[in-house]
This record gives structure tokens, C-alpha cells and sequence, in this order.
């Protein structure tokens, strides 16, 4: 048997994938659900597939997740 | 609420307007430079005011944009975090913009024989995989030339999607449309050749 799940990902495109612009709008909320712990998945399925996907947008969402971990706790005050 | 309060403080003629949108610039600035930090393997070897300037440049379109979204933040997430998102794009469009600048993605033919390097393959299966690559690079070559194109580049050759996207005149939701089409005409023609790749459970 050969790597089927590096070709896998080599080749990956899944069903329900909501593409890259679907994503940008509740890229926000996603994130904040990770960090509390629930599980982005349920909620927007479409855009969870897409970022196993496209490169571009998993990178922004990493840097975002990275960015509301660290520096999203201040007030305007 | 936090959340409010940041609205309700950055809207035209609130009397703390002029603090909170400083206060949110620094927080900007702050993201943009970590940000920046992040995806430094893009940068090549720019560093001190360049790298700065760079930030700073994110840091003020983020601003505008988000202070000219305001009615659009619909509280799903915190304020900042809404915020912080339009810092990480405008890092995103500014880093692909300097690396195509800086090195644009060849043109050239995609060099099929490397593939054997793009996937690796585990001992004892070289026989199946040499079978397979087969059938991957005929699939490869019967795609329409942007699929070829964008495949090649972004599947193997690791070349950054927005980058592609400058080089090619387009932006990232049509390089994907692309690379998505790319991916499934291959899997579709992979498996009538009778090497169908299996779906993993991610």
C-alpha cells in the first residue's frame, strides 16, 4: 500500500468546502470558539474544511488565533 | 461591555474618540509586527525601518478599515479580535505583495519529475508508488493549463497562493477555485486509472 494519506492531502478537496471568501466575514468568531475550548466545526462546518485546504487562509487564521491568544484582552479604557 | 465600549468610543465626536483610536492603532501595530515576525520566511531579508514601516503601513489600513466597518462588528467575537483580523489580512496582502516583488514564482514548466521528492514514499512500497506517480503525472498533464499551473505551484512547489494570485493578475478565491478544480480532476482521474486516493478521517 502506498502514503494514501499524503497524496490524500496532496489532493485533498473536500464536499461542502465554503472557499475563501465565506471564511474572511466569521474568521473572528471561529477563532474565539477555539479559544473557548468549543468546537468551530459544528458551527461553521464549511469554512473548517476550507482552511484544511487552502493555505493561504489557514495561515491567516493561525495568525489570527495566535494574535487574539496574546493581545486581544484590553479594554479601551 | 468591553465590546460596546470600543464602538461606542471610536464613532465620530464621543469625547475619548482620539484615545481609543491611538490606544486601538498601538494594539494594530502591535498585531501587525507580530504578525510580520510570523511570516518572516517571506521577507527575504528586509529588517530595521523597512520591517517597521511595513508594520506601521498595516497598522493604518487596518484602522481605516475597521473604523470604517464599525456597523458591520456584529459582537460574535471580542472587539478586538474583529479588529485584529483586518491587521492579520492587511499583513497577508502586504507580505505577498514584497515577496512578489522581491522573487516572482517562475513561470517555467513544471518540472514533473520531480515528484518523487514532493512524496515521499515509505520503504518497501516502491513498486506501487512508482505506479502511482505515473498515473499522477499523466492526470497532471491532462489538466487545463491553469489548473497545471496553479497546481504545480501551490500543491507542489509551495508557492504562496497570494503570490500566485499578483503573478497571475488574480486574487486568492480564484487561485483556489483552481486549485480546487485541479485537485479533484485528479483524484477523479487517479482513481479511473485505478489508483484512487483514499480519503483520510480529517
Amino acid at each position: 500500500m502506498t502514503d494514501p494519506l499524503h497524496l490524500d492531502e496532496l489532493l485533498r478537496a473536500r464536499d461542502g468546502d465554503a472557499g475563501c471568501t465565506a471564511g474572511v466575514d466569521m474568521m473572528d468568531a471561529y477563532v474565539e470558539l477555539e479559544l473557548a475550548g468549543e468546537d468551530p466545526t459544528r458551527v461553521y462546518p464549511g469554512t473548517a474544511i476550507h482552511l484544511q485546504s487552502c493555505p493561504g487562509c489557514r495561515t491567516d487564521h493561525d495568525g489570527l488565533l495566535e494574535a487574539a491568544r496574546r493581545f486581544a484582552d484590553i479594554d479601551p479604557e | 461591555m468591553s465590546a460596546d465600549l470600543w464602538v461606542e468610543q471610536l464613532r465620530s465626536g464621543h469625547p475619548r474618540r482620539e484615545q481609543t483610536v491611538a490606544k486601538l492603532h498601538d494594539a494594530l501595530l502591535r498585531v501587525a509586527r507580530h504578525e510580520l515576525s510570523r511570516r518572516r520566511g517571506q521577507l527575504g531579508s528586509i529588517r530595521g525601518p523597512e520591517f517597521d514601516d511595513l508594520a506601521q503601513q498595516a497598522a493604518d489600513d487596518a484602522l481605516v478599515n475597521v473604523l470604517g466597518k464599525l456597523d458591520e462588528f456584529q459582537g460574535l467575537s471580542r472587539f478586538t479580535t474583529w479588529a485584529y483580523k483586518f491587521a492579520v489580512f492587511e499583513v497577508s496582502a502586504k507580505v505577498a505583495r514584497h515577496a512578489w516583488r522581491r522573487q516572482p514564482p517562475s513561470r517555467q514548466e513544471p518540472a514533473l519529475e520531480l515528484l518523487p521528492d514532493a512524496l515521499a514514499a515509505r520503504p518497501g512500497d516502491r513498486l506501487e508508488r512508482q505506479e502511482q506517480l505515473e498515473a499522477l503525472r499523466i492526470a497532471i498533464g491532462e489538466l487545463t493549463d491553469r489548473q497545471r499551473e496553479v497546481f504545480v505551484a501551490v500543491a507542489l512547489n509551495d508557492v504562496p497562493i497570494d503570490v500566485l494570485a499578483m503573478e497571475l493578475g488574480t486574487n486568492r478565491n480564484a487561485i483556489y477555485k483552481n486549485l480546487f478544480d485541479a485537485r479533484r480532476n485528479l483524484r477523479a482521474k487517479m482513481a479511473a486509472a485505478g489508483h484512487p486516493v483514499l480519503e483520510d478521517a480529517a
